[in-house]
């Protein structure tokens, strides 16, 4: 329909335009080489067009016969098969501007996104910022592709034309110079008029045409008032309004497109007209007439495509909005560490006074103090919602305290490079991500170089060796986007193989044998309290046998250790943990 | 085809109006034939009578070349308005199709298709379906009047040149435009498949951010993501080609018809010279302008046929349960009584197995249990959205499946931890409860929902707008707002899944107060797993 994306306020667009002109800096070969193929396709227009009149001079005036017109005949032929040559290398050279641009962008769209940080991802809407990263790009195409080069060939067509109009004859000339100028002024001036119209009726226009959906998404609620059927004439009654307003702003949009139309059609009339009436009066020769007519809607064609080319850009424009916003989020304060880590294997992570709030007046932790040393195990439990999955963030360096420090053997992990730390710590989350890859290459996640035997031993630790043998493709199986054909729990094991694979001092379990059945959590359990042996494990969980094995607990309630101890002394107090641990045993 | 008939019989709406989209687009075309042709023939006459040939009156083309012109910008400028306007009548006439046919299927029939991608989808075919009048019926219909009114016209200077000219438009028109979309399907599909391991690619990337940065992996798979763009990029390049030699193939076709035809003329000797000559080649060069847009037609007709398909494919869908041919009256009394109820949804396995409860009127049963036990299911059949497959469902004696679907919403209210909030004000997302309340019924169900004073304080009070699934309002104040709606509708029998879950404990004591006044004198079934909210319970169940 010819209702294009919402318009912009006006400095916005402009700057938004620069922006897009700007990335066409490095686009200079293709597109020159596209401006350059359209230049030569133009001349060869005026050459067919010459030609033609040649043609019908020779018919007319000369009484040529075919054979005399052979080499016209001829010319005109093979200058048919280069225009449209000219025209498809045009177009082929154009995709590649828009190729290049879309390539390079979208390489920035990714270092930008890796510069972000977790904490700007786990904001957004993983849907739309993908979206951006596709077909988001894609929508620039006709800003690179359309826009840039038809404007150019637009400036340029027209006055190679009325260059060659010149000598043949300077009436025709004036009509064109004279009238050429006035299409872009109507276009100004009617476009400034509708801009502020536009802008008034497109709220009301998105909001009309998001009606029905919001219906459609409402109808059980609708139903549950009864009012679902009465609906009915509401949707109506919203389109009829929505064609009101839209035809209300049609009928001025489309005035700007009459205005051109009518100025080219009426300029190339009177060229005709005029022409004729030289011709009656034998003032000049038919053959530079009839070639002046031919050329006369090749002058205005470019400027009447302006429309279009306007429209493209000012789509362009609206979709480079986001992308422009993305790349310039502020980077948050990055780890600035540089420091590499002060022992070769790790000793203790230490937590002193650690706080941290995504909000500043609401706080998710406060005063955590907790430490954890190689060949312990500290289990953190506690309502979800408590800080717990937070605090394994801290200590993971995807996120910094805001209060306290880590301290890492000695050296506070804020100014420890964040290159020498995450290659010492392996996390499981409680919702691991599996990628649409081998079930090998997604547990060598973090060692694309391990060997199919160290491989295989993870996934045997992890107790996922005896499922993934029975699948057809066994380690090859590849696992599509949600994984699918595999439970809950056999996902997760794959996801603990991995973070066995890493081998790191530090591993970070969240909730390692949720969703499994009793035989196979046990087994989990006595692997992981092997795994303790030589590392540092934190574990999260929910269910509590998950945690018996642990040196020391921390129950975390609404961001602050409520109990600290090793399970034992825990139990014997009549503590919250023992409270939840009854509660639990009481619901099972 | 048959989609094709169903379709065009939906646009049928104001088909005044699309006939005459369609006249004034052939009418267009014609005259900016006529006007280049004519052009030409003036020029050439003239130049003739100069020359010593026959002179000529040449007042009456002169003005017809300047009538054209006109003709032709205000022709066009009409063509666009009228066609547009039929486009809005057509989509006035579907929306409300679409809508009547979609509410007896929900929400049984669309819970599967409630995910927003389906919605979306659905979305993008009523758009699509929308504008097939104006992409497709449009241009191809006018070529169709346009082509032969041409071809005859050349044939009554030459049979052969009109033959050449018939060629050529069938050609420019239909034979390249079909061979150009068969040679874009493969890179179509190449392009679908690459767009799908993009999406893959980098939908795994953001889950897996975290994941990727601690493995030292996120390098790795952002060159995948750039990879999978790439390819992407070379199916959309080897598209493009094949879409602009399409393009240029059709300009080619057409100087060559020009070419032929010139031949024709000259072949056929000296009977034709003169000013004939010069007009047929301009008429012959501005006729293909009538089958310019037929390649686009063809394009959005594939995709309008699709989006066609599917929109049927879901208005066809039987309801999901039978209303009662003669319902019985509504129940005078509202107490419940399920006795060995079961009830699955289609093939699947029984989610409700041999239930049985009563509840007295006016009493509260709370309802606790699992995810997936099945309480949200038993809420289903209490306000018949599913059928259940035995037992008994009684509401103050009245066996459940003799009523109509109505008249049983009409009984109950249901306050749920997701209530849709329409896209409008608090007052009308409140009359959807009951129309006709006043301005003191709307005040006292907001004060009942401790909404009254936070309403009042907005700016623009109850008529400040909720935004779109009431996202501008609080989880707590969209939770109350549902609960004033429920005090409004003022029904016997109460039904509220998890009320206040989800919410923080500041806006739980709120809603809590709010559902106290409501339970009052109503019979209720509360399932929640709250035990602030479960203690105004008078009765306990375990699912």
């Amino acid at each position: 329909m010819a209702t294009h994306s919402a318009p912009l306020p006006r400095d916005q667009a402009k700057a938004l335009n620069g922006w897009l002109r700007a990335r066409a800096k490095n686009l200079r070969r293709p597109l020159a080489g596209a401006v350059g193929l359209g230049a030569l396709g133009g001349l060869l227009l005026v050459g067919q067009c010459w030609l033609l009149a040649r043609i019908v001079d020779a018919v007319m005036f000369h009484v040529e016969h075919l054979a005399g017109l052979w080499p016209l005949l001829g010319g005109l032929l093979g200058v048919f098969v280069l225009r449209a040559l000219a025209g498809f290398g045009t177009d082929a050279l154009a995709f590649e501007a828009a190729a290049q641009a879309k390539t390079s962008l979208r390489a920035s769209l990714h270092e930008k996104l890796a510069a972000l940080g977790p904490r700007f991802i786990a904001g957004q809407r993983s849907g739309e910022l993908a979206a951006l990263f596709s077909t988001g790009l894609d929508k620039l195409d006709p800003y690179y592709a359309a826009y840039l080069p038809q404007t150019a060939l637009a400036a340029f067509l027209p006055v190679a034309i009325l260059a060659v109009v010149l000598p043949t004859d300077w009436v025709s000339f004036l009509i064109m110079l004279l009238s050429a100028p006035l299409i872009p002024i109507f276009m100004i001036v009617i476009g400034k008029g509708t801009a502020s119209l536009n802008q008034l009726q497109w709220r009301k226009l998105a909001q009309l045409s998001a009606h029905l959906f919001d219906v459609i998404e409402g109808l059980t609620t609708l139903k549950l008032f009864n009012v679902s059927r009465v609906q009915a004439r509401i949707v109506g009654r919203m389109a009829e309004e929505y064609r009101h307003a839209v035809m209300e702003v049609l009928r001025v949009a489309f005035l700007s497109a009459l205005v051109l139309e009518f100025l080219a059609t009426i300029s190339i009339a009177m060229v005709a007209v005029y022409i004729g009436f030289r011709l009656y009066y034998g003032e000049m020769a038919f053959l530079p007439g009839f070639f002046v007519l031919l050329l006369a809607p090749e002058f205005y064609r470019p400027l009447r495509n302006m429309g279009t080319q306007y429209h493209a850009k000012m789509d362009a424009v609206a979709a480079a909005e986001q992308i422009v916003a993305f790349l310039e989020t502020p980077i948050p304060v990055a780890q600035t560490g540089t420091m590499a880590l002060p022992t070769p294997r790790l000793g203790e992570v230490r937590l002193e006074g650690v706080g941290f709030a995504y909000e500043p007046a609401h706080p998710t932790l406060e005063g955590i103090n907790l430490s954890l040393a190689r060949g312990e195990m500290l289990a953190l439990v506690g309502p979800s919602g408590g800080g717990k999955t937070t605090l394994a963030r801290l200590l993971l360096g995807l996120e910094a305290p805001s209060q306290g420090r880590i301290m890492v053997d000695g050296q506070d992990l804020r100014e420890i490079d964040p290159a020498s730390w995450r290659p010492r710590v392996a996390w499981m989350p409680q919702r691991p991500t599996l990628f649409p890859v081998s079930i090998a290459e997604n547990i060598r996640l973090a060692r694309p170089e391990a060997s199919d035997e160290e491989v295989r031993a993870a996934a045997r630790a992890a107790h996922a060796d005896g499922f993934i043998a029975t699948l057809s493709q066994r380690y090859e199986t590849r696992l599509d986007e949600a994984g699918q054909g595999l439970s809950g729990g056999q996902l997760r094991r794959i996801a603990l193989a991995r973070a066995i694979l890493k081998n790191a001092d530090l591993l970070v379990l969240d909730e390692p044998d949720a969703s499994l059945d009793e035989e196979s959590a046990d087994n989990i359990r006595a692997a992981i309290a092997a795994l303790r042996q030589e590392k540092a494990v934190l574990i999260i969980a929910h269910r509590l046998e998950s945690v018996r094995a642990a040196d020391r607990i921390a129950v975390i309630e609404q961001g602050r250790v409520v109990e600290y101890g090793p399970p034992a002394a825990l139990l014997a107090q009549g503590s919250a943990y023992r409270a939840a641990l009854a509660a639990y045993e009481g619901a099972a | 085809m048959r989609d094709l008939r169903r379709l065009l019989s939906l646009l049928g709406a104001g088909w005044g109006w699309a006939l005459a989209g369609v006249l004034l687009s052939a009418g267009v075309i014609l005259a900016n034939v006529a006007l280049l042709a004519l052009s030409g023939w003036f020029i050439a006459a003239m130049a003739l009578a100069g020359h010593g040939g026959p002179m000529i009156e040449y007042f009456t083309p002169a003005a017809a070349i300047r009538g054209l012109a006109v003709l032709r910008s205000v022709g066009r400028y009409g063509e666009r308005l009228v066609t547009h306007d039929a486009t809005f009548r057509q989509l006035s006439a579907l929306r409300v199709w679409f809508y009547e046919r979609l509410e007896p299927l929900a929400p049984a029939r669309l819970q599967g298709q409630r995910s927003g991608d389906l919605l979306s989808r659905m979305r993008a075919d009523i758009d699509s379906l929308e504008t097939f009048y104006l992409r497709v019926l449009v241009p191809s219909l006018a070529a169709l009047l346009c082509v032969p009114l041409l071809v005859v016209f050349l044939a009554r200077f030459s049979f052969a040149a009109a033959a050449v000219m018939l060629a050529g438009l069938l050609l420019a028109g239909l034979a390249l435009p079909l061979l150009t979309q068969r040679l874009g399907r493969a890179p179509g599909t190449a392009l679908a498949a690459a767009r799908g391991d993009q999406a893959a690619a980098l939908s795994a990337l953001l889950r897996g951010y975290d994941e990727l940065l601690l493995d030292g992996a996120l390098p790795r798979q952002t060159r995948m993501c750039l990879e999978a763009g790439s390819t992407a990029l070379a199916a959309q390049r080897r598209g493009a080609r094949i879409a602009a030699a399409g393009q240029e193939g059709a300009g080619l076709v057409a100087n060559l018809t020009l070419w032929a035809v010139l031949l024709v003329l000259l072949a056929a000797g000296p009977a034709l010279s003169g000013p004939d000559f010069a007009m047929l080649g301009l008429f012959v060069l501005a006729g293909f302008e009538a089958v310019a847009a037929l390649p686009a037609a063809y394009q959005a007709l594939g995709e309008g046929l699709a989006a066609a398909r599917r929109i049927f494919e879901i208005v066809d869908l039987p309801p999901a349960l039978a209303e009662p041919a003669r319902p019985a009256l509504a129940p005078a009394r509202f107490d419940l009584r399920l006795s060995q109820l079961r009830m699955g949804y289609g093939d699947g396995p029984a989610v409700l197995r041999d239930l049985s409860l009563s509840v007295p009127e006016g009493a509260c049963l709370g309802i606790t249990g699992a995810s997936g036990a099945g309480k949200t299911s038993l809420f289903n059949v209490l306000l018949r959205f599913w059928d259940y497959q035995s037992g008994r469902v009684e509401i103050g004696g009245q066996e459940l499946r003799r009523l109509d679907g109505e008249t049983v919403r009409g009984l109950c209210t249901v306050v749920a931890q997701r209530t849709h909030l329409f896209n409008t004000s608090i007052r009308e997302n409140l009359l959807i409860a009951r129309a006709d309340a006043t301005e003191t019924q709307l005040h006292d169900a907001l004060r009942d929902a401790a909404l009254l004073d936070e309403v009042l304080a907005m700016p623009r009070g109850l008529e400040t707008l909720v935004g779109e699934a009431g996202q501008r309002l609080s989880g707590g104040q969209a939770r109350r707002l549902s609960m004033a709606r429920a005090f409004l509708k003022d029904a016997p029998i109460l039904l509220l899944d998890e009320p206040t879950e989800g919410l923080d404990a500041q806006s739980e004591t709120a809603v809590l107060g709010a559902m106290a006044r409501l339970i009052k004198g109503r019979t209720c079934l509360l399932i929640s797993h709250r035990p602030q909210a479960l203690r105004l319970a008078t009765q306990r169940l375990a699912l």
